[in-house]
């Protein structure tokens, strides 16, 4: 089983301590990237779900700078500390209740061993208290609580502080202060030097007019920054005067003095002076200062960077990522910060110039549009040799990911415009035939008022080279102005079949010939090679048969059989109750399966050579995928309202796999989140086989499950009890980029590589005696004067021994 | 090779798209070989005015390859060099001929010019004077061809509709030999490049016969029959081969061969009036090499390359007219083409390849003039600031290119602010119809341009009425445009009932539509009687102008619909008619 396309932004990710990777919280696991290459090194898996928090443990010394140790925080209550070079995990921490955010505000105050006094570490976590249900409101479950991780226990009934929903807590540089937003309050607390358990901590609010989003401390000073939902920033300096500092015993009589000039500060509150910049439009997500504090950075949904400097408010832009920005993390190299975005893509910033060296790009999230235009696919198409899948994003890109090896490969702008929200350009379907070399996509510009719609046909061709589409053809209203339901591929790839509403079908047909100047060069053009209609009914689905020859196309509730090449109907297939939404040949067998939905959902089975319906089923599928050579097929169906809650818990959807012949389903699989799913047949292709193996055996298709967000599942449909599909990551390419950039010490840093030591020249057979596998047990055996001399035999015993113990250890 | 990299990864991740009009779909044309390149790279220039059909084109073979024409009872000398600087007067003209000029020949050297006439007189010019040195009169009857022999400065070769061959001593004004055997008109002939004792003549009788001059009884040594009155005849550059024209067909004889037919080219649709030797260059593997060509050209307006090597014409070129004679120069670079009504097609090559045809060796070209000193380079100048940059890349430089930069338009730029309604002004004020167009359809996937158009003061709405008076009934824009002027109008009653300029607007666009309806109505009785009578159709089909797509296409009944509807709201119930119709 492979899963993949998580989140890679759903919390803040970490960097290491020297910088060389970055830890990234997906789902159920953290990811471990390399900085250098935006590729996967490892990831920790352990946690059962959602990881919320990952800490890095800062280096206590310089030397310690190598050592590689983390906590993670998750949903499932548990805390984890783990060794992420290896990785392994070191120590599970359970406290029974789901953990929103958590902070170790104290490392740098826990003291090394060696004074012999192990001091505590205390963690401060967001935790929902699922326990007191019954006793407690619901509105205050959610609770700060401060966690002994050295004892691996929460700390008795202290509770720091209750909010409404779970906070993300945030904690200053120093580790002196941590603090949440609660709607319009901000809470700080002020850590204590010693480590006790019950020692009280303090806690001051400051207070805003609006909703607060997001704050953050300066690294050296008393300041906290902290954006709010219209745009503002507010910095506050010297909090906590009255408050903290009568702790430690200052005179009162100072702070009266400082009470009496506080501008800005709204009431009482606790600050010596508060100051406000409003450059954002729009809710600030993203507030961190530098590491030396003199600057502020800033983001939200514009997805513009901003830099103010924090003496005179002066600002500096990084413009047009794309897409709103929700963290900035900065990193112990000072050249090196990242920033991760709302479209699921972590960039990695070149400091001071702020240009984006890497990029780590997780699958984009489904975009939503208003349900006002009919025909609209889930966007989703799959390249079945290569395991690529081609998803629809927001800002009118098809992205195309690699299903194996979890990472975007490449993006194709399909429609020249830059996003903007309200805007109503759709690109409503896209197609890639079987080779994945080329690729159809439709998109469609609402009309206002009934003026200016336009529908676009878009033909692509991949480079033989690079693999990046290009666009060959427009073309501008294909079926005048009525929308296209179903664009499909020919097996062959020359042909492609596109259906209206509007009540006819089109057929274009690739003329390609060849330019040869510089280089070859491939050029394709579409024309429309026939027209069909049936009725003058609206054409809603269509489909090529596996060998081409036939063309069904959906009118409506009927099936209609064509002839591609010659335009000739052939047939015409009963009637559903409702509109036919999805239409598939299942592999090379003579079954047509035909999806309807609406009031009366449908699936049914069509035998081609008795032209009368096999089978079917009033179930409301959402997805129908057959592999191209073989005589079954895979639906997915999204379950009733009713049946949700009783059979199956949290499931909402199945998926079925048929036999085409036999009503009787082989295998059912639940699943969530099946509204916008999409499935499909992957085959896996012989390069690839030594990676992916079930049980020692590699299968021949795999089937691809993507649910509506986007994340999706590989397995092997046919292997009844083995679930478990082991995949060995590309640990070749992955390690070999993270050792050449892994800066180079001592002799190697003088003299560069040293020379791969050659392992063939001690394993030329120079004693010729012992050819067998287990040299020790014939070494010695034989006359003594046929014996080669002690001094290679025992060298060569010895190397026997240690190949056995090394065998072992795999 | 020096390492072209690009600049660092620009900040941006989103690019910047401009407002581009949307495509147009191009006539789909075959892709160009590097022949037909070649000769397309021949830069046109038409001499016209010559009175009449031009009997003879010739080049000089020494440079700078003037050509003289032979045209009615005059000849005219044109310079090449004045040709691409678009002068089209002749440099000189003579005009001591009493009747039509028949043909024209250069000598090898280019100082003198033989000319016959119908007369059946046979002068000699000097070039530069143009005085006529010698006359020669023996013919009884219309010289066809006068031609110097290729190595020969002393002696001339002519013939008639007298059906005899003429060999002259030029100097003595004498004759040298009188050669029978044609039984019809002589009309053409080409002198032996390797040899200056063999010619060859063509003659209506169907044949061409080669002679040569040593031959004591004069009777041809070789025979070979064209199976067509013979219209032209030329040895081809090695002297081996010949071709000849004559009906629609150029054949190809091998004269050593005994007078094998070796090919007969017959893609010209009307007689092959002329033929000469052309030259392609070629490159092979990185090697440049000339390739000889035959150009003929007929009646039919067709110009035809044909290579000969490969037995294939590379390249057809159309003219407007039946063609009469055609001419390659020496050097490559001109060819030109004479009609029937008095017209030479010149093209000219740019280039400054001295290349010659192999007939004469060349010494020394107008090329060769040294280009003027460039001067020394002072920090007053301007280039002084450029200098250098014009630097080629040296092996192992690494190139950095910058990222292209954008140019946006006013438009664009008002649109990135937002300023919708900025926008559309600016780009109405253009007068670029498909950008307005372009704008008009960015603004309404962003769903403002009825806000635009009703927050428009009258200045700009006059400026939006004009263009949409001009374009609205265009069948390209006319989904958008028609829709939009109804809102238009819709929306902004008040204040065009209010402005006299307003409603000027409003009836040239009424003009303009009902001018539309009534050429629709007209497509629309076409495409009836079509529908009824099939034969009708074959009619219009027939006569070329009108074909079917295109009616159809211009007759969308959403445009239709549209524009009846409207000539409805401006209250003309006269044209009610045309509802029912459609």
């Amino acid at each position: 089983m492979m899963r993949g396309g998580r989140s890679l932004v759903s919390s803040p990710p970490a960097f290491s301590n020297d910088a060389k990777k970055l830890l990234v919280c997906t789902s159920n696991t953290v990811s471990v990237f390399s900085t250098v290459t935006g590729l996967l090194i490892t990831s920790l898996e352990g946690h059962t779900a959602l990881v919320t928090s990952v800490i890095v443990v800062p280096p206590s010394n310089p030397a310690a700078k190598v050592l590689c140790y983390c906590w993670t925080a998750s949903l499932d209550g548990t805390i984890r500390y783990w060794d992420f070079s290896l990785p392994e995990l070191m120590k599970t921490i359970d406290i029974r209740m789901p953990i929103f955010s958590m902070v170790i505000p104290s490392f740098l105050d826990v003291p090394a061993e060696e004074n012999g006094k192990h001091q505590d570490l205390f963690a401060y976590v967001s935790i929902e208290d699922t326990k007191e249900t019954q006793e407690r409101t619901k509105a205050s479950r959610r609770q700060i609580r401060k966690c002994n991780l050295s004892k691996s226990r929460l700390v008795g009934r202290l509770i720091l502080g209750e909010t409404r929903k779970p906070e993300v807590l945030t904690v200053s540089p120093s580790g002196k202060f941590f603090g949440i937003r609660n709607k319009c309050k901000l809470h700080i607390w002020k850590v204590l030097d010693q480590g006790s358990e019950r020692a009280a901590v303090r806690k001051i609010t400051l207070h805003h007019t609006k909703k607060i989003t997001v704050i953050a401390f300066h690294p050296t000073q008393r300041i906290i920054a902290a954006g709010d939902v219209t745009g503002r920033i507010l910095t506050w300096r010297g909090f906590g005067n009255r408050a903290f500092a009568a702790s430690n015993g200052v005179a009162d009589q100072k702070l009266i003095n400082v009470q009496e000039d506080k501008p800005g500060v709204r009431d009482n509150d606790d600050a010596d002076s508060c100051s406000t910049w409003h450059w954002h439009s729009a809710e600030v997500n993203v507030l961190s200062f530098s590491s030396d504090g003199s600057y502020l950075y800033s983001g939200g949904k514009e997805g513009v960077l901003v830099v103010w400097q924090l003496d005179t408010g002066k600002k500096k832009f990084l413009p047009r990522i794309g897409s709103p920005l929700l963290y900035f993390i900065d990193s112990p190299d000072p050249t090196l910060s990242s920033i991760s975005c709302a479209d699921n893509q972590i960039h990695l910033l070149k400091m001071p110039s702020m240009g984006i060296l890497k990029t780590i790009s997780g699958i984009k999230a489904p975009c939503f549009y208003p349900d006002i235009y009919e025909g609209l696919g889930n966007g989703i198409a799959f390249d079945q040799t290569a395991g690529i899948v081609a998803v629809r994003t927001e800002n009118y890109c098809i992205q195309f990911y690699s299903l194996f090896d979890d990472r975007g490969v490449s993006e194709v702008q399909v429609c020249e415009r830059n996003h903007q929200p309200g805007d109503d350009v759709i690109v409503t379907s896209v197609a890639l035939s079987i080779d994945g070399s080329l690729m159809s996509t439709s998109e469609v510009k609402l009309a206002e008022e009934g003026i200016g719609g336009l529908v676009c046909l878009k033909f692509w061709d991949a480079g033989s080279q690079n693999k990046e589409f290009s666009l060959s053809t427009i073309v501008y209203e294909p079926h005048r102005d009525a929308g296209i339901s179903a664009v499909k591929f020919h097996p062959s790839g020359n042909m492609v079949v596109s259906s209206s509403f509007g009540g006819d079908f089109k057929v274009w047909k690739c003329n390609h010939d060849v330019i040869q100047n510089d280089q070859m060069r491939q050029n394709f053009s579409w024309t429309c090679h026939s027209v069909g209609s049936y009725k003058k009914k609206p054409m809603t689905a269509a489909a090529f048969s596996a060998d081409g020859s036939v063309l069904a196309v959906a009118a409506e509730t009927l099936i209609t059989l064509w002839n591609p090449y010659k335009n000739v109907l052939l047939a015409v297939l009963g009637e559903t109750l409702t509109p036919i939404v999805n239409l598939s040949f299942v592999g090379k067998s003579d079954n047509l399966v035909a999806a309807s939905c609406g009031s009366n959902p449908q699936l049914s089975v069509w035998n081609m050579s008795k032209l009368s319906v096999s089978w079917s089923y009033k179930l409301h599928i959402e997805a129908v995928a057959s592999a191209v050579d073989l005589s079954s097929f895979a639906a997915l169906v999204l379950l009733p309202e009713s049946s949700k809650k009783t059979t199956f818990k949290g499931m909402d959807g199945v998926i079925l796999l048929f036999n085409a012949t036999d009503p009787v389903p082989t295998v059912i699989w639940s699943v969530r989140k099946a509204k916008g799913g999409a499935l499909c047949f992957v085959q896996v292709n012989p390069s690839s086989v030594e990676e992916i193996s079930i049980d020692g055996k590699a299968p021949e298709v795999l089937l691809a499950y993507m649910n509506g967000d986007h994340e999706y599942v590989l397995f092997d449909p046919y292997c009844k009890d083995a679930r478990e599909v082991s995949v060995s990551q590309k640990e070749g390419l992955a390690a070999h980029d993270h050792k050449g950039q892994a800066g180079q010490y001592g002799y190697a840093s003088i003299y560069g590589e040293l020379p791969e030591f050659d392992r063939k020249r001690p394993e030329a057979p120079w004693v010729p005696s012992f050819p067998s596998d287990r040299p020790w047990e014939t070494i010695f055996s034989g006359s003594s004067h046929n014996l080669p001399p002690l001094t290679k035999l025992c060298s060569a015993f010895l190397e026997s021994l240690l190949e056995k113990r090394t065998a072992a250890a795999e | 090779m020096a390492e072209i990299r690009a600049e660092e990864p620009a900040s941006t991740i989103s690019k910047t798209f401009l407002i581009k009009p949307k495509l147009k779909s191009k006539p789909r044309s075959l892709p160009q070989t590097p022949e037909s390149k070649y000769w397309s790279s021949f830069k046109s220039t038409k001499i016209p005015n010559l009175v009449s059909s031009i009997s003879s084109l010739s080049f000089s073979p020494s440079p700078p390859h003037l050509f003289a024409t032979a045209y009615s009872t005059s000849v005219s000398l044109f310079s090449p060099l004045s040709l691409s600087d678009g002068d089209v007067s002749p440099s000189s003209t003579i005009s001591s001929f009493s009747d039509v000029v028949s043909s024209i020949a250069f000598r090898n050297d280019g100082l003198l010019l033989a000319a016959s006439d119908l007369s059946g007189l046979i002068q000699v010019f000097d070039v530069k004077t143009r005085t006529p040195l010698r006359r020669l009169r023996s013919h009884t009857r219309p010289v066809r061809f006068v031609k110097y022999p290729v190595l020969d400065k002393l002696h001339l070769l002519s013939g008639g509709d007298d059906a005899v061959v003429k060999f002259w001593d030029v100097a003595g004004e004498s004759l040298v030999l009188d050669l029978m055997g044609h039984k019809d008109y002589v009309r053409c002939s080409d002198c032996s490049p390797v040899s200056p004792d063999l010619f060859v003549t063509g003659s209506y009788d169907h044949t061409v016969k080669v002679w040569d001059v040593r031959v004591e009884n004069s009777r041809s040594v070789l025979e070979v029959n064209h199976g067509k009155p013979v219209e032209d005849v030329i040895y081809l550059p090695s002297g081996g081969l010949i071709a000849t024209a004559g009906g629609n067909s150029v054949k190809l004889w091998d004269l050593i061969g005994g007078g094998r037919m070796v090919y007969s080219m017959e893609s010209h649709n009307k007689t092959v009036t002329s033929i000469c030797v052309g030259r392609v260059r070629k490159e092979n593997d990185g090697a440049e090499s000339m390739e000889d060509r035959i150009l003929s050209v007929g009646l039919d307006g067709y110009m035809k390359v044909f290579d000969f090597g490969n037995m294939k014409v590379t390249h057809s070129m159309r003219f407007p007219a039946p063609l009469m004679s055609v001419s390659f120069s020496p050097d490559c670079r001109t060819r030109v083409i004479g009609t029937s009504n008095g017209i030479i097609f010149a093209g000219r090559r740019k280039g400054k390849e001295n290349v010659e045809s192999g007939r004469v060796g060349n010494v020394l070209g107008f090329e060769s003039i040294s280009e003027p000193e460039r001067r020394v380079l002072r920090p007053t100048y301007f280039r002084y600031f450029h200098r250098g940059q014009s630097e080629k890349p040296t092996e192992g430089d690494y190139l950095v290119m910058r990222n292209k930069k954008i140019k946006l338009a006013e438009h664009d730029k008002l649109l990135k602010k937002f300023r919708h309604k900025d926008a559309l002004v600016s780009v109405l004020s253009r007068k670029n119809r498909e950008n307005v167009v372009a704008v008009m359809e960015e603004l309404v996937a962003r769903k403002k341009l009825l806000k635009c158009v009703s927050n428009l003061d009258s200045d700009e709405l006059g400026l939006l009425l004009t263009f949409l008076s001009k374009n609205a009934t265009m069948p390209r824009y006319s989904s958008l445009l028609m829709g939009l002027t109804k809102k238009v109008i819709e929306t902004r009653v008040e204040d065009i009932r209010n402005s006299d300029a307003l409603k000027g607007h409003i009836r040239n666009l009424k003009r303009s539509i009902e001018e539309e309806l009534r050429i629709q109505h007209s497509l629309q009785e076409i495409q009836d009687l079509g529908t009824s009578r099939a034969s009708l159709v074959n009619l219009f089909r027939g006569l070329g102008n009108i074909h079917l797509p295109s009616l159809q296409t211009s007759l969308t009944p959403a445009a239709l619909l549209t524009s009846a509807s409207l000539i409805l709201m401006f209250g003309n119930k006269s044209r009610m008619v045309f509802v029912n119709f459609f």
